[in-house]
């Protein structure tokens, strides 16, 4: 469903540009979920912001289900993301005055359901990450797990197409971390939810179906993981 | 369009419930100020006016004044005048009198001046004069070679040290006055008036018989009818059956009168007025803009998370669109309280000019209706464009400030 041939991202331009991305080129197919790594620098934000329409290539192409979407103007690109992208931030990136409920309800609002629908569709997406009963919170109220798992409502909460996740347990400790990939897990086995996320940890491979690895802006392994997380 | 305005208003009241509620106080209370700064000085040479206006009522032309026509110097047979004018209704009063020019001396000090000649007794239904008299006595019926002089023209009265004076006359002490054509005639000073207004002070009253006989006038001669009516705001109607009454003189209301003094006077005042308004406007429409936009960027990071979940730049505008005219909203409603309480406070304690004048602010509807909504349209568009800016960024740069 994803195709992205030759994407570059170059920050800056002539001798001293930093190339983030050189050149990366792969395919997503529905239902998978991805995990990219490698280490600090190599450009997984990077590419995980383009994807999402956050941010646009330097060069290259890059197709959701055959739709060009690199070339789009902003008022497409920003009803993309609302219909069809989640993502979830590393520093979650709530808004500091709504309430746990208001901030995943106001993407429904935005879709134009009713406010009792919209309300609804937050609860339920809340209680899938574990929140019920915190819904009236706002962020500062919570503790990073619970953030996190907000940030997650948020973005599971329209059902999207693909999600993408930058380092959604950076700030977790282990217990919390297993209950947000349990979370995508569920997601990706139960309701087929494409799933890209960004990770440094190791462990975080049992959970998904494979693995792209960058360098320096580069790809350099892209593998499949069997139920155990080892490579097949 | 519907979502993006739901979605706004979300967003809005999100923020004023959540947010800083010391801000908010404080952003009101600037607001506020600004508000009052629009329409207190307004108010004040409002109630100037008014004051104004009473004086020309109280003194030089009554609710309507009768003059000669064309060339004419009097109105001739001022008593039939007189007859027609109490027979038509609404009419309270009516006096003439005799304005001349002259210069009055007294120990080698000399100031020109209006002399007038009244009937006295018919004054106290007319004017202030017979009110006004701070030492001695009002003329009498029976007043001869006794007059009244202005406290400026005394050198006794406020004022007097920017005009011309007598230097000390005081009641008692003679006067020498020569007339326009050349009669000069010795005055006791019978009373001295102050009405702390220079078309009272600078001039002097005698009795109409005196006028009368230095210029050999017969024949109920006037320089004006002065007529005061039952009901005032009717004057226009009572100028129309004064008129219908036969009266072939120049009839005008006071407003008509003042008319061309007042622009004078208000001309000057005019001009602060707009360019108090003009300041404060520009004022107020950069403080509004400036705490918007501080407010905005302290949100950036916000703005541009909302971008990048799907919310569209339009109901993040219009969000704080929303919050701005909350906020000024906020700020009108605490601004007219301060400001009633303010003219609240003027009208029981007003202000006092020339030790006399007491100044009461008047409050005009329509000044505080063009008011609200000058302000309502500048905090619109000072919320308004710094969010249409911010929302024009790219989101890497909104949110993680590069
Ligand atoms: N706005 C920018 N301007 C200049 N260089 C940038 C910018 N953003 C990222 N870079 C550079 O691009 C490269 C890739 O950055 P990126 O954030 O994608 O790395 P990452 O793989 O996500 O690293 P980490 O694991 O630390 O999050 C880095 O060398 C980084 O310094
Ligand atoms: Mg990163």
């Amino acid at each position: 469903m994803i195709v992205v041939k030759d994407l570059k991202r170059y920050y800056g331009s002539g001798e001293t540009a930093v190339k983030a991305l050189n050149g990366v080129s792969f395919e997503i197919k529905k239902g998978e979920f991805v995990a990219i790594m490698g280490a600090s620098g190599s450009g997984k934000t990077t590419l995980l912001r383009i994807l999402a329409l956050l941010d646009d290539a330097t060069a290259g192409e890059y197709t959701i289900r055959g739709l060009k979407v690199s070339s789009l103007p902003e008022a497409e690109r920003s009803y993309y993301r609302l219909t069809q992208v989640g993502y979830v931030f590393q520093d979650y990136a709530l808004i500091n005055e709504m309430s746990a409920a208001e901030n995943v309800y106001v993407l429904s609002m935005m879709e134009g359901k009713s406010k009792k629908e919209s309300y609804k569709t937050a609860l339920e997406a809340l209680e899938k990450v574990g929140l019920k009963g915190k819904e009236d919170r706002i962020p500062d109220e919570l503790s990073g797990g619970e953030k996190q798992r907000v940030a997650i409502a948020r973005a599971i909460a329209k059902k999207p197409d693909i999600m993408f996740a930058d380092e959604p347990c950076a700030n977790l400790d282990t217990n919390n971390s297993k209950q947000v990939l349990d979370v995508f897990k569920d997601l990706n086995d139960n309701h087929g939810q494409t799933i890209v996320m960004v990770t440094h940890e190791h462990w975080h491979t049992e959970y998904v179906d494979r693995v792209i690895t960058l360098e320096d802006g580069v790809l350099v392994s892209d593998e499949m993981m069997d139920e155990s997380g080892e490579e097949k | 369009m519907i979502n993006d305005i739901r979605v706004g208003a979300l967003i809005a009241s999100s923020s004023v419930k959540r947010g800083n509620k010391k801000t908010l106080v404080f952003i009101v209370f600037v607001l506020s100020l600004i508000f009052m700064n629009l329409v207190f000085l307004p108010s004040m040479i409002g109630g100037m006016t008014v004051l104004f206006t009473g004086f020309m009522q109280d003194y030089p032309y009554g609710d309507v004044v009768i003059e000669p026509t064309g060339d004419n110097t009097y109105i001739n047979n001022a008593d039939s005048v007189l007859k027609k004018v109490r027979a038509v209704e609404g009419v309270r009063a009516a006096t003439k009198r005799l304005d001349v020019g002259a210069s009055i001396d007294h120990k080698q000090n000399v100031v020109g001046v209006t002399v007038t000649g009244m009937l006295p007794t018919e004054e106290y239904e007319i004017s202030q004069y017979p009110y006004i008299i701070t030492d001695g006595d009002f003329l009498g019926e029976l007043s001869r070679d006794e007059i009244i002089i202005g406290a400026m023209i005394a050198g006794t009265g406020f004022g007097s040290e920017i005009y011309d004076n007598l230097g000390e006359v005081k009641v008692g002490s003679l006067v020498d006055v020569t007339y326009s054509n050349g009669v000069k005639k010795t005055y006791k000073v019978k009373g001295i008036m102050e009405g702390t207004f220079e078309l009272v002070d600078l001039n002097a009253l005698v009795h109409y018989k005196e006028i009368e006989e230095v210029y050999g006038l017969e024949e109920s001669k006037a320089t004006s009818v002065v007529v005061r009516i039952d009901k005032q705001g009717t004057e226009e109607q009572i100028q129309d059956k004064i008129r219908e009454a036969g009266v072939n003189e120049q009839v005008f209301t006071w407003a008509d009168k003042s008319e061309t003094l007042i622009k004078q006077a208000m001309q000057s005042m005019g001009a602060i007025d707009i360019m108090s308004k003009f300041v404060s406007l520009i004022v107020g429409a950069a403080l509004i803009l400036i705490i918007i936009y501080i407010n905005i960027l302290n949100k950036k990071k916000e703005i541009g998370i909302l971008k990048a979940i799907g919310i569209t730049p339009r109901s993040i505008v219009l969000s704080y669109a929303f919050l701005s005219t909350f906020y000024v909203s906020l700020g009108i409603i605490a601004g007219l309280a301060l400001y009633l309480s303010l003219m609240l406070y003027f009208q029981a304690n007003p202000v006092v000019f020339y030790e006399t004048m007491e100044i009461r602010p008047v409050i005009d509807p329509m000044l505080l209706i063009q008011s609200i909504i000058t302000m309502l349209t500048l905090s619109v568009i000072a919320g308004t464009l710094p969010a249409w800016s911010v929302s024009k960024e790219s989101i890497l740069k909104a949110i993680w400030g590069r």
